[in-house]
């Protein structure tokens, strides 16, 4: 119980730490108002899919589909989308339609994904590195590999507007990552994919349904990846096929960073954000430094490589730890017994 | 018993390939001919060599995506360093890459081991750090066949057997056949008649089992993803050769997922301790004659990125489906 504050905690003074060593070196650079809201521009799109990586990562799985379904549902809002003058329906309802059209082929990749792992039991880094190529390869198909613009003005404003100042998209980021910690904590679902995380055969021999807890989590991850694609679509007012491919390799980075356990059974929404903002602090920083996006690539993977060593520590400490207590526990009723 | 199942699933994968090579030379006579065979040999043999690398790893039931990206620093810093020193010759082409490919690949086993990071993050950010510190340090600039080392150039046209065309002209087998059959042997012989490929197959069986039996898993580990980094970066040069020029900024992604399809689709399990050469290298084939010919049906060569990921889901799901058939019975 206490590894959810501690961590949470971790991340915390590690943000503080680097917010005040970025301000101290770009003194009135950084923390402004104006790179504050560029900021909260700039993550909600791979925030979205770090979130889906994390509640695979909890049931011990992993999304590595989650830019082809970002390609794939945004490919199906835009065809209707980009139809919008010649539709003769009126704009909020053609934005609906475009909207729904993304969540409804996201939701439909998360089932294929979830019907593969759960089903067919493929592991999930296979089942869905095939279905990355699958849907992009439909996305590419479709579109014959060009890009699809030119959307309704009011659409734009989900990826370009804001709300009192406050980025739309940054808005939409902190609703979607409270139901997403809302569904880890509070409902049955988010206890049984901790559960199945943890121990899947423990789960099975409680009685839970592994496989209706595998469908559900992929199509979640789906709809995170699908709700990434309508913030992408509209804050550049296209689509590409392939856009936003290296967000992949973030997207995992935030949620390990973030504190979840790749091997299942641990993951909080508040870390994962935690660990955005981290992020999101040391690339602004970077990018007033003037460094290359070659060398950010170089930084991510360092302090991917970085944060699972220190958690190596930590669980290595926190293990000796317990050793310790239990062998205190001991002494005095075993006399000195040892095991 | 298990042999027979092994040999079962290599059989159905040889009938595929088989009907589906009819099907082309129904369509274009000229696919079966020894010379459009040596012509796949060429342009796939990097891909082979990739896929007997990452196949080993898949064995010990690790996964290393670096791969390309370790092909890809290798072939260009050797490139540059050939372009530097003005020693044209491709042996020390070779010896440098070579040696980029095994640091690299140590630098994995050592995140792997002493850390006990899951291979999967571990390959994912060295893969980065790879290709984004070359990037950053070494250069952005592609070379060009013009400036290319003559060495590359010569070696990419050399044939260890020449044959004469109707016309009087000549064709060949490359020389990067004689490569891809010595990678082969030697990972046979490691699998087979080593200890150490014996605890490459263990590791993939069960883990716990080969801990507790006292071999020493680091230095397994070491041996595996340094020779996935010597037959990567020797992938690198092969590839250099093979295009005459050198993009750095070019990450082979599709080459990824091409090797990891064949290598799955040849019956090995991301799960680790199943799978065999053979089928890998019939993997590889398979993926070839798809990726060459798909077109030749007729099929939109935008299309060919679905194609591939429906084959890996196919593929896995087949090979799934079969495992718990076998493991019901």
């Amino acid at each position: 119980m206490n590894t959810k504050l501690s961590t949470n905690l971790t991340l915390l003074a590690i943000l503080v730490v680097i917010t005040a060593v970025v301000s101290l070196i770009l003194p009135g650079q950084f923390l402004t108002a104006r790179n504050f809201a560029s900021m909260g521009r700039q993550f909600p799109e791979y925030g979205l899919l770090s979130l889906a990586n994390m509640l695979a990562m909890v049931t011990g799985g992993i999304d590595l589909s989650v830019t082809s379904v970002m390609s794939i549902s945004g490919v199906a809002s835009s065809l209707i989308l980009s139809q919008y003058p010649s539709l003769p329906l009126p704009a909020g309802l053609v934005i609906l339609l475009g909207i729904l059209a993304a969540l409804a082929v996201s939701a439909a990749c998360g089932l294929i994904n979830g019907a593969l792992i759960a089903y067919v039991r493929v592991p999930a880094i296979i089942a869905t590195l095939g279905t990355q190529g699958l849907f992009l390869g439909v996305s590419i198909g479709v579109t014959k590999g060009h890009g699809i613009g030119g959307f309704p003005d009011a659409f734009l404003f989900i990826g370009n507007g804001d709300l009192g100042g406050i980025p739309t998209q940054f808005i939409i980021f902190i609703a979607v990552a409270l139901l997403v910690g809302l569904l880890l904590t509070r409902t049955r679902q988010g206890f049984y994919m901790l559960m199945y995380g943890s121990n899947p055969l423990v789960s099975r021999f409680s009685g839970v349904n592994n496989e209706a807890v595998l469908m559900r989590t992929y199509l979640t991850t789906g709809l995170l990846a699908g709700a990434a694609s309508i913030i992408v679509i509209s804050g550049v007012n296209s689509i590409r096929p392939g856009y936003g491919s290296e967000y992949l390799l973030i997207s995992v980075l935030i949620a390990i960073l973030g504190g979840t356990d790749p091997a299942g059974g641990f993951g909080t929404a508040l870390g994962l954000t935690l660990g955005i903002f981290i992020l999101q602090a040391l690339q602004s920083g970077l990018n007033f430094l003037n460094f290359s996006p070659f060398f950010k690539k170089f930084m991510w993977g360092l302090l991917l490589l970085a944060v699972m060593v220190f958690h190596h520590f930590r669980r290595l400490y926190s293990q000796r730890r317990a050793i310790r207590r239990l062998a205190a526990q001991r002494e005095p009723a075993a006399n000195g017994g040892s095991v | 018993m298990k042999a027979a199942i092994f040999k079962r699933n290599e059989f159905y994968l040889l009938l595929v390939i088989a009907a589906f090579s009819f099907a082309i030379t129904l369509i274009n006579p000229a696919f079966l001919t020894i010379e459009n065979m040596f012509d796949l040999i060429r342009s796939s043999s990097g891909m082979t060599i990739l896929a007997i690398g990452f196949f080993v790893v898949l064995l010990s039931g690790g996964i290393d995506i670096s791969f390309p990206a370790v092909a890809i620093v290798a072939q260009y810093i050797s490139v540059k360093s050939i372009l530097a020193l003005g020693i044209d010759d491709i042996w020390l082409a070779f010896a440098i890459a070579i040696a980029i490919g095994i640091a690299f690949g140590a630098a994995n086993a050592f995140f792997i081991s002493v850390f006990r990071i899951p291979t999967l993050i571990v390959t994912l950010g060295t893969m980065n750090i790879f290709h984004g510190a070359m990037l950053e340090f070494v250069g952005t600039k592609a070379i060009m066949v013009g400036e290319l080392p003559n060495c590359f150039k010569t070696f990419g046209l050399t044939d260890i057997l020449s044959l004469p065309r109707a016309d009087g002209t000549q064709y060949g087998l490359s020389v990067f056949f004689l490569i891809v059959v010595g990678a082969l042997l030697a990972t046979w012989v490691i699998l087979r008649f080593t200890v150490m490929g014996r605890v490459i197959h263990a590791m993939g069986g069960n883990m716990e089992a080969v801990k507790r039996s006292g071999y020493n898993i680091a230095r397994v580990q070491f041996f595996i993803y340094c020779y996935v980094g010597f037959l990567a970066s020797i992938m690198g040069i092969i590839h250099v050769s093979l295009i005459s020029y050198s993009v750095p900024t070019y990450i082979i992604d599709s080459e990824l997922l091409h090797v990891i399809a064949a290598v799955i689709l040849g019956g090995a399990s991301i799960l680790g301790g199943t799978g065999s050469l053979t089928g890998t290298i019939l993997g590889v084939i398979m993926m070839t004659i798809l990726e060459k010919n798909l077109v030749m049906l007729g099929l939109s060569s935008f299309w060919q990125q679905f194609f591939v990921g429906l084959i890996i889901v196919l593929g896995v799901s087949v090979t799934h489906i079969q495992k718990r058939i076998r493991s019901r019975t």
